[in-house]
């Protein structure tokens, strides 16, 4: 390992075949815990697949993902957000006629308790649970620069916050992985900029280990430690950004040269 | 992140309180013409806003499955049927309302449960087809069960008696106990959707990879989400009994989970005074057009049904609360530059 720490995220020997198509072929690497890792490559390189493996929406063909010791191959979809491991979706995922912050507070479903019938009674468990999630959220969407537009539909909000939004409603879940899908794609140059910036803030205030999918290289180099080239389903080059991006093979994959 | 916080859309300040204030005022106002509402207006009159308020709690059902959860059914009305023979035959046999009440609306929530854990795997036209055999099953069901249901003569029975000391009328008394039911069932639902249940049956609508990665059992949501529509199918049904006394099965018919369909698309998704509203639409239309044209009064309700859905393709009540929202700026804008 090229990093000091020790590993949060272990991926070994994953191979994912739909029908005859070969989307990962033994792929293997490592995240260490507190670390940005980029995964680049061109499309069809199986980015988008890795990190369905990795969030429990695909169930590879073979190899393993241990996430802080854990097999989260063995563990339901719907369980990864209770292991601490939430996403983020690369076109803004929100329920438009909601609120900004009801959109945020879904990200919180994990962490509350109670039944249909306490819910519909309002008894004060619930009413009190719900306020100190409130707060909570208040406090993410203060920090991520959306104070002002909680009472907004999310649906009415720019482009770039609703990104913001899909940020703060994984961080409200209290994950210790972070997985971002394209955070910058279909951002102005600007907002790219301080997207990375946030990504970086985001990780020491909430000790996150991030694993970002980006085609946007200015980012990559911005916020990654350690990055993972894909091309094919196969894993070609590891390292810092400068290093995997001036790699021959990542290059003329990039380029399509020979 | 300027962009964001100079957002025109932020509400803050006077313009808030003074809506909210606003909105206390209209439904102490509402409440008050309802509650003396029954004591002016004729047994016919009376009839009707209790059958909207019954039928209105039916389509609240269907909207949580429907409107919160993206899910469709066309087996209402039997859950309808399951919660009017629940309270009616219970009366038959000499138990209470409320012990009739329980048989019904849980007999529906049980029926709804076995129902949806198949049918949760299934969508759009599919999910459509399965429920639709609900009603078709239930009426020649209701017809066979000679001992419980009457069999097509139905049930006739005496419930919910007007104590003497309110000196109230039948209609009148029957229009509160229907009334307040349905204000106790809309709360409750009112409390459902704002929490974590709300939130998590919207993000299963929206998009079911989003709703996993926050935690949310999709299938399970989406048989909670059929058991609770088919409980409050059921005590729309209970409420039924109250209002007319008598239940046959040509009440439970598939025309009706037709037009409690259409009466959800009518009042609009995802708002309780769009049940209320599309209720209305199905029970005081027909009147209207029949007796604007007796034989052809089917065909004027399609037209009716077709004009809303050409003027308010939303619904009414979202169309309702996009103008009184257009007024309200109007005149906040108007209020901050004359200040």
């Amino acid at each position: 390992m090229n990093h000091g720490t020790q590993a949060l995220v272990e991926v070994r020997d994953l191979t994912l075949r739909f029908g005859g198509v070969t989307a990962l072929a033994d792929v293997a690497f490592d995240v260490g815990d507190r670390q940005i890792c980029g995964l680049v490559g061109p499309n069809g390189a199986g980015k988008s697949s890795l990190f369905n493996c990795v969030n429990g929406y695909y169930r590879p063909s073979g190899g393993s993902i241990r996430v802080g010791g854990v097999d989260v191959l063995s563990v339901p979809a719907h369980r990864m957000v209770r292991l601490g491991i939430a996403r983020t979706f690369q076109h803004p995922t929100l329920q438009p006629d909601r609120t900004v912050l009801d959109n945020v507070l879904l990200g919180g479903h994990s962490t509350l308790s109670g039944t249909v019938l306490s819910a519909m009674l309002a008894l004060p468990g619930e009413r009190r649970r719900e306020r100190a999630l409130v707060t909570r959220a208040r406090e993410l969407l203060d920090s991520l620069g959306l104070a002002g537009v909680e009472r907004t539909s999310a649906g009415d909000l720019p482009y770039g916050s609703q990104k913001r939004v899909e940020i703060a409603r994984a961080l409200l879940s209290g994950p210790r992985l972070l997985l971002l899908d394209e955070p910058a794609s279909g951002l102005t140059h600007s907002e790219v900029g301080e997207v990375g910036e946030l990504i970086s803030r985001i990780r020491a205030d909430h000790g996150l280990t991030v694993i970002v999918v980006e085609h946007h290289m200015g980012l990559i180099s911005a916020v990654t430690d350690h990055v993972v080239a894909l091309v094919s389903g196969r894993k070609v080059a590891e390292g810092t950004a400068q290093a995997v991006q001036s790699d021959p093979v990542v290059v003329s994959a990039y380029l399509g040269a020979a | 992140m300027s962009v964001v916080v100079d957002e025109p859309a932020v509400r803050d300040g006077g313009g808030t309180s003074r809506r909210r204030h606003g909105r206390t005022l209209t439904a102490v106002a509402l409440v008050l013409v309802f509650a003396v509402f029954p004591l002016f207006m004729s047994p016919f009159a009376n009839l009707q806003v209790t059958l909207i308020l019954v039928y209105a709690v039916a389509i609240l059902g269907l909207d949580i499955l429907v409107g919160w959860t993206g899910q469709v059914s066309l087996g209402q009305s039997a859950f309808f049927g399951i919660g009017a023979y629940g309270v009616a035959a219970g009366a038959v046999h000499g138990w209470p309302v409320w012990a009739g009440l329980l048989l019904g609306t849980a007999v529906a929530g049980v029926v709804g449960c076995l129902v949806a854990i198949p049918a949760a795997r299934l969508r759009g036209y599919a999910l459509g087809m399965i429920t639709l055999t609900l009603p078709v099953v239930a009426v020649p069901l209701a017809k066979r069960m000679e001992a419980v249901t009457g069999g097509a003569q139905g049930l006739n029975v005496t419930i919910v008696q007007a104590p003497a000391w309110t000196g109230l009328a039948a209609d009148q008394w029957r229009y509160y106990v229907v009334g307040v039911g349905a204000a106790i069932v809309f709360a409750l639902a009112a409390a459902l959707r704002r929490g974590r249940f709300g939130r998590a049956f919207d993000a299963v609508r929206v998009n079911e990879a989003l709703a996993t990665a926050q935690g949310v059992h999709v299938t399970r949501y989406k048989v909670l989400a059929f058991t609770l529509s088919a409980v409050y199918g059921g005590v729309a049904g209970v409420l039924y009994v109250v209002a007319v006394q008598f239940i046959s099965p040509e009440t439970l018919i598939l025309t009706l989970s037709i037009s409690m369909l259409a009466g959800l698309a009518i009042g609009g998704l995802r708002s309780l005074l769009g049940c209320v509203l599309g209720a209305a639409f199905y029970v005081v239309v027909p009147n209207l057009t029949g007796s604007v044209s007796a034989g052809q009064s089917y065909l004027l309700y399609g037209v009716c049904l077709l004009v809303v859905m050409l003027l308010m393709p939303r619904g009414v009540a979202p169309a309702l609360g996009h103008a009184v929202r257009r007024v309200a700026n109007r005149r906040e804008r108007a209020a901050a530059s004359g200040e």
